[in-house]
């Protein structure tokens, strides 16, 4: 083995800068996370005078009211988003997989919501659902479908689905991209075979097309909800987390903990239970993509 | 005779009335698509040519009354101190961007292409640390990152920003230019070192021209992260002359927070480069994904 190593010493140096800058940036964090999660620490970043308290921090969150109003929320908004933009951006890939006059603009269009900062979404939509001069209001009220208008996202039950809807504007592009390159390599020899076999359109889909995009599905699905997962800037931005908790999801709860609070313990412990669910989304990530690598080399 | 002839015609325009149900189907959900996209952004464009008055209105304006380019005017003019500001976070903003850009590009070419031509023990150990990294957030780094930079004394510096963002593009690069690497016929390598070209040259002269459309996808990637990055930049820099864009913004917004022409404006400002650069760019990105992350 380390006589392997040392043959093959030379193609380390190729991969060194990138294995060195992800140690500091990566490894490191880790391990102090874990390790500060036993702690008990004063506000403040004077972390020297921290005290040794275990799983205290972690019975505590286990035990809030918060953590499961949160990690509901959290999973509200991870299945929602990712579900809805997954459908809308396959959907629009599919229709846009066709040649017709202006279809490079429409896709060109239809992507720019991805590039845009999601500081600058968040402040669009926070114009958009203003509530004393929002344009949806406006355009209810105009219709007579409300007396006033709503306060879309002030109020305790309909904040998480807006701000769910400002986050499929940002990401369904993501998945539409992803699904239009998996489209391009469906052979169209097989498509045609079905229509001569008499396969209707619904078919051809469901038969052909869909199998062949089984794997790059499966990753664009597990990307946005990772994604999903740990989003942070539109719910930050929009609302903070409030009204009442009602738009917190895991990672702006941690942050609050962590630089409102200053409860550095345990938002550390948050931290380390975010890890085991994200591994466990992790090794189902890696074996898709492995998956992929291993037809590879079978073909 | 007819009837055969009719059944199959009848047949026909049955198909073809199915097909134009899809067709049709689609048509009317990219025209949905397309408002849902379009609107937003257009409400957008509307209210930052409105004057502040005239956007605090019920029932808005749909089209401004007096339309005016003030608040750009504002925001453009290096003489009053919302300019100043403005100038100034767009500078450091293109100044982090492009210096992560580069260093992304230089760490990443080589990684790639060691991770697809070479096989060394852990390299599957190591390919899967890299994309891991995608799985986890910023927050969760934020702590252990601000004392590891204040330990290494890079705090309110551009320096800790750049270092941070590395990380955040490498995985997607390093992956997407190693799928770029499998597709490469090896044999075109072997044919130049047996020509007596050294394996760096023929990784020069070969390897990386073939390999621009990856490049230039993954150093856009890189651009557009380092530019939307929101969350390190908010923690690591406190010095208002340093802030970057989308932190500069919110911090001037949330004390101003009625000028939504201003903030509108100042929205549209921040979009521009990375809108204009990915729409010029765009054939590379999408090309790279093709050949990178779907495989065959």
């Amino acid at each position: 083995m380390l006589r392997k190593i040392w043959e093959h010493r030379a193609d380390y140096a190729y991969v060194l800068p990138a294995i060195a800058v992800m140690l500091v940036v990566i490894a490191y964090p880790i391990y102090y996370t874990i390790d500060l999660s036993f702690f008990n620490t004063p506000p403040g970043l004077q972390l020297r005078d921290k005290t040794f308290v275990g799983f205290n921090n972690y019975t505590t969150i286990l035990t809030s009211a918060v953590f499961w109003k949160v990690t509901w929320n959290t999973l509200i908004w991870t299945v929602g988003s990712t579900v809805i933009s997954f459908v809308l951006g396959f959907a629009a890939a599919l229709a846009l997989h066709r040649d017709f006059f202006g279809r490079g603009v429409l896709r060109a269009i239809l992507i720019i919501p991805w590039v845009i900062s999601a500081v600058a979404a968040s402040y669009i939509w926070k114009w958009i659902y203003h509530s004393d001069f929002g344009i949806i209001g406006a355009v209810l009220v105009g219709l007579g479908l409300a007396d006033r208008p709503p306060n879309f996202i002030d109020s305790v039950s309909t904040v998480l689905p807006s701000l769910i809807v400002v986050n499929i504007w940002r990401e369904f592009p993501f998945a539409m991209i992803m699904m239009m390159a998996g489209l391009q390599t469906v052979p169209d020899q097989l498509l045609r075979a079905a229509k001569v076999d008499g396969a209707n359109a619904w078919q051809r889909f469901w038969h052909v097309t869909f199998p062949h995009l089984s794997n790059v599905s499966t990753v664009t699905i597990l990307l946005l909800a990772v994604a999903n997962f740990n989003s942070f800037i539109i719910p930050w931005i929009m609302t903070g987390g409030g009204p009442s908790n009602a738009s917190h999801i895991w990672i702006t709860h941690i942050y609050e903990l962590a630089f409102g609070r200053q409860r550095w313990g345990v938002a550390s412990a948050y931290s380390v239970l975010l890890f085991i669910i994200l591994m466990t989304l992790g090794y189902f990530y890696v074996r898709a993509l492995s998956g992929n690598d291993r037809r590879d080399e079978g073909a | 005779m007819s009837t055969i002839a009719e059944t199959s015609r009848r047949g026909q325009a049955h198909r073809r009335m199915r097909i134009d149900g899809w067709r049709w189907g689609g048509r009317i959900f990219l025209v949905f698509m397309l408002l849902y996209t379009a609107l937003p952004m257009a409400w957008m464009l509307i209210t930052s040519i409105k004057s502040g008055f005239a956007a605090m209105q019920f029932p808005p304006q749909w089209w401004p009354d007096q339309p005016t380019l003030a608040s750009y005017q504002k925001l453009l003019d290096p003489q009053n101190s919302v300019g100043q500001d403005f100038l100034r976070f767009f500078w450091n903003s293109l100044y982090v961007s492009a210096a992560t850009t580069v260093l992304s590009v230089i760490v990443a070419v080589p990684a790639a292409y060691a991770f697809s031509r070479f096989t060394f023990p852990g390299r599957n150990f190591l390919f899967f640390t890299v994309l891991l990294r995608n799985m986890f957030p910023a927050v969760i780094f934020l702590v252990p990152l601000f004392i590891l930079m204040r330990a290494i004394g890079l705090v309110n510096t551009h320096g800790s920003l750049v270092l941070t963002y590395l990380t955040f593009g490498l995985p997607l690069a390093i992956w997407l230019l190693k799928g770029f690497y499998d597709n490469i016929p090896v044999q075109l390598e072997q044919a130049a070192r047996i020509d007596g070209a050294t394996r760096f040259q023929a990784f020069i002269l070969i390897v990386m021209p073939l390999s621009t459309p990856g490049i230039i996808a993954t150093a856009i990637y890189s651009f557009i992260g380092a530019w939307n990055e929101y969350i390190y930049a908010y923690t690591f820099l406190s010095k208002n002359e340093q802030l970057t864009l989308p932190v500069g913004i919110q911090r001037f917004f949330s004390e101003n927070t009625t000028d939504f022409p201003g903030l509108m404006a100042a929205s549209f400002m921040m979009s521009v480069p990375v809108v204009v650069l990915f729409l010029v760019l765009q054939r590379y990105f999408v090309r790279a994904l093709t050949e990178g992350a779907v495989k065959h």
